[in-house]
C-alpha cells in the first residue's frame, strides 16, 4: 500500500546508488547506506526509521509489528543482500521483497513469474530475429527453386562482428579489483625468471616499483626527442 | 463535611507541587480509585487573598466541563481551612512515557494520543476555555490507555473581544511564537501550537524547540522554519516584543521527522504553523487524513505502559496485593501527576 505509493514504476526496472558511498561500503554501514532518503526501494515510515527517529536500541525492532528491513546476507565486499518484511510478532515474519546491492548499485531482486517472463520473451525475440535473419539469405530462382546465398551479404556480418568486440570501458573499482586480485597473485606466485634464490625476486620488484615512474618519464622524453629531432635529420637529405 | 472525609480512603502519597499535595484514594461508596488534590493554604499573606487562583480555575472550569478526554473533577469538599479536589486518578502521562526508553511509540500509538488530545481540546475549545499550559506532562494517561487533558491551573474563558490576557503563559518550550512575541490577545492557536510540539516531541523522544531563554526559544524556531516575514505573519512587526532576528535558512520537515509519513508530515505542517491566523483548529485537524489513513490508531488498552507500571498491571489482581505493591513501588510511580 504504502511502499506502491513510494514506487510508482515497476520496481524492477529501477536501480538506485550513492556513488560517494561505493568506495566505503561495508558490513556495517551497508543498512545505513540502503536508508538513504533518495534509494527509492527504503520506505521511510519502516520500523527501522521509526527506531532511528526516536533513538531507541535497533535490538527493539524485535518486538515492533510492521514493515522492517534486514540485512540477510553479505559476501564481502560486494555483494550484500537486504530483505523487507512485515513482521507480525518476534518470531512470525512474512517476507516481502529481496534487495541485491552489487557493487554498491541497489536492485530489486525479481520473482519468478518475472524472470520467467522475462527469460521466454528474450528466447522468443531471439528466435524471430534468427528466423528473419535466415529468411534473408533464402534467394528464388525460377529455374533453381530456393536456394542459399550467403556471399551478397557477408561483408554486412563481418562489419557486424568487428564491431562486437569493442568492449565497454572498466570501471574503477572493477580495475582496482583486478589489480590487487594479480597483485595478490604476484605475491603468492612469484615470477619464476630469477634462476637466483629466493632474496632476489623481492629486490627487482622493488626496483621496479621505483624506476616505473622514471621510465615513463623517460618514454615521454624520448617522444619529445623524436618530435624534435626529425627537422635536422631531415635538412641535410635536402642539402 | 465530615460524611465526605471519611468517603475517601487515602491509599498513598503521589506528590507535592508547590500549591497542593496529591494522595492516591479510595472511594469508599463505589470503590473508586481516585486523585486528592489538597490544596495547600500557603502563608498568611496569600491566605487573606482567600483560596488560590489556580485552584479556583480548577473547580470553576472544570465543574462545567465533562469529555472523555478531560480530567474528571469528581468532588470537592472543604474541611477546617483546606479544599480538596477529587480527580479521576490517572496512572501516569506522557512526559514519563515519552522518556521510557523502553517503549517504542509506533505511528499507530502516536495517533492515538493525539488523537485523543485533540478530542479533549476540540470540546475545550468548543467551550470557549483555552488550556494554556500544554504539555506532555498535563496530557495524563491511565493504565486503559485513554488520554485526558488535565491541569486547568492555567485554562480560561476566551472570546471576550479586546480582552487582554498574559503573554506569560504555557511551559516556554511549546509557547507560540505569537506569545513570544508578546502578543496579548490570542485564541486557541496557542493550544494549537502546542500540541504540534507534543506531536515532534512523540515522534522525535526529545522537545523540538528546548529554549534556554524566550529569545533562545524563538531563534530554536526560526532555525527550523526561518523567519517569518510580514508576507507570511502579516501585523508581525506590530507585536509589542517584536524584534528582528539573523535570518535562518528553514529545514525541511521531511528531514527531521525521517520516518514520519507525507499525511503525518501534513498534520505537523497543520500545526507548527508560524502565523497563528493559518494555523488549523483542532476539528479541522481531525479531519486530516492522517486520521483516518492506516494504521488506525492503538486501541486503549494495546498502548504502552511504562516500565513501572507494566509490572504492576500484570501482578494486579487482588487489591491488598496491588496496596502492597503500590508502597513498595511507590516512589517510581508518577510523582508529578497535577503539579
Amino acid at each position: 500500500m504504502m511502499s506502491s505509493r513510494v514506487i510508482p514504476d515497476n520496481p524492477l526496472s529501477l536501480s538506485w546508488q550513492d556513488s560517494v558511498w561505493i568506495p566505503i561500503l561495508n558490513t556495517t554501514n551497508v543498512m545505513e547506506y540502503f536508508s538513504q532518503a533518495s534509494n527509492p526501494f527504503y520506505d521511510r515510515t519502516c520500523n527501522n526509521e521509526i527506531v532511528k527517529m526516536q533513538r531507541l536500541n535497533p535490538e527493539q525492532l524485535q518486538n515492533m509489528t510492521g514493515l522492517e528491513y534486514v540485512l540477510l546476507h553479505v559476501q564481502e565486499p560486494i555483494l550484500y543482500v537486504i530483505r523487507k518484511q512485515h513482521r507480525h510478532s518476534p518470531q512470525q515474519l512474512t517476507p516481502l521483497a529481496d534487495y541485491y546491492i552489487v557493487a554498491g548499485v541497489v536492485h530489486q531482486a525479481p520473482d519468478l513469474a518475472s524472470v520467467l517472463n522475462s527469460r521466454l520473451l528474450s528466447a522468443v525475440h531471439h528466435l524471430q530475429s534468427s528466423f528473419e535473419e535466415s529468411s534473408s539469405f533464402a534467394k528464388y530462382h525460377a529455374t533453381k527453386g530456393y536456394s542459399w546465398d550467403f556471399k551478397s551479404q557477408r561483408a554486412n556480418i563481418e562489419k557486424k562482428k568487428e564491431e562486437k568486440p569493442r568492449e565497454e570501458q572498466s570501471s574503477l573499482f572493477q580495475r582496482q579489483r583486478v589489480d590487487m586480485l594479480l597483485g595478490e597473485l604476484i605475491r603468492k606466485f612469484p615470477l619464476p625468471t630469477p634462476p637466483q634464490p629466493k632474496v632476489a625476486p623481492a629486490l627487482p620488484i622493488k626496483a621496479e616499483a621505483e624506476n616505473g615512474p622514471s621510465e615513463s618519464k623517460d618514454v615521454k622524453v624520448e617522444i619529445k626527442q623524436e618530435k624534435i629531432k626529425p627537422p635536422p635529420e631531415k635538412k641535410p637529405r635536402i642539402h | 463535611m465530615e460524611n465526605k472525609l471519611k468517603k475517601y480512603e487515602k491509599i498513598e502519597f503521589l506528590g507535592e507541587g508547590q500549591f497542593a499535595t496529591v494522595y492516591k484514594a479510595r472511594d469508599v461508596d463505589t470503590d473508586n480509585i481516585v486523585a486528592v488534590k489538597k490544596i495547600k493554604l500557603g502563608s498568611r499573606q496569600e491566605a487573606q487573598d482567600g483560596i488560590n487562583r489556580t485552584a479556583l480555575r480548577e473547580i470553576k472550569l472544570l465543574q462545567e466541563l465533562h469529555h472523555d478526554n478531560i480530567i474528571g473533577l469528581l468532588d470537592v469538599f472543604g474541611h477546617m481551612s483546606n479544599v480538596s479536589l477529587v480527580f479521576d486518578f490517572m496512572d501516569t502521562d506522557l512526559e514519563v512515557i515519552i522518556k521510557d526508553n523502553s517503549i517504542i511509540l509506533t505511528t499507530a500509538n502516536i495517533k492515538s494520543y493525539i488523537l485523543q488530545t485533540l478530542q479533549g481540546l476540540e470540546y475545550l475549545h468548543l467551550n470557549w476555555v483555552l488550556h494554556r499550559d500544554l504539555k506532555p506532562n498535563n496530557l495524563l494517561v491511565n493504565s486503559n490507555g485513554v488520554l485526558k487533558v488535565g491541569d486547568f491551573g492555567l485554562a480560561k474563558l476566551y472570546g471576550s473581544p479586546n480582552r487582554v490576557n498574559t503573554h506569560q503563559v504555557v511551559t516556554r518550550w511549546y509557547r507560540a511564537p505569537e506569545l513570544l512575541y508578546g502578543a496579548k490577545q490570542y485564541s486557541t492557536c496557542i493550544d494549537m501550537w502546542a500540541v504540534g510540539c507534543i506531536l515532534a516531541e512523540l515522534l522525535l523522544r526529545l522537545p523540538i524547540f528546548p529554549g534556554e531563554s524566550d529569545l533562545d526559544q524563538l531563534t530554536k524556531i526560526f532555525g527550523v522554519f526561518g523567519n517569518p516575514t510580514e508576507e507570511t505573519w502579516p501585523g508581525l512587526k506590530s507585536l509589542s516584543d517584536y524584534i528582528e532576528f539573523k535570518p535562518f535558512t528553514p529545514i525541511p520537515l521531511k528531514n527531521i521527522f525521517t520516518a514520519a509519513g507525507d499525511d503525518l508530515l501534513d498534520l505537523i505542517e497543520a500545526l507548527l504553523v508560524m502565523n497563528p491566523i493559518k494555523r488549523k483548529n483542532c476539528t479541522a485537524c481531525l479531519q486530516m487524513p492522517f486520521f483516518s489513513n492506516k494504521p488506525a490508531p492503538t486501541v486503549g488498552d494495546k498502548l504502552p505502559l511504562p516500565h513501572s507500571l507494566r509490572t504492576m498491571r500484570d501482578l494486579d489482581k487482588p487489591s491488598l496485593k496491588r496496596k502492597l505493591l503500590d508502597t513498595a513501588e511507590g516512589g517510581t510511580l508518577s510523582k508529578r501527576l497535577f503539579f
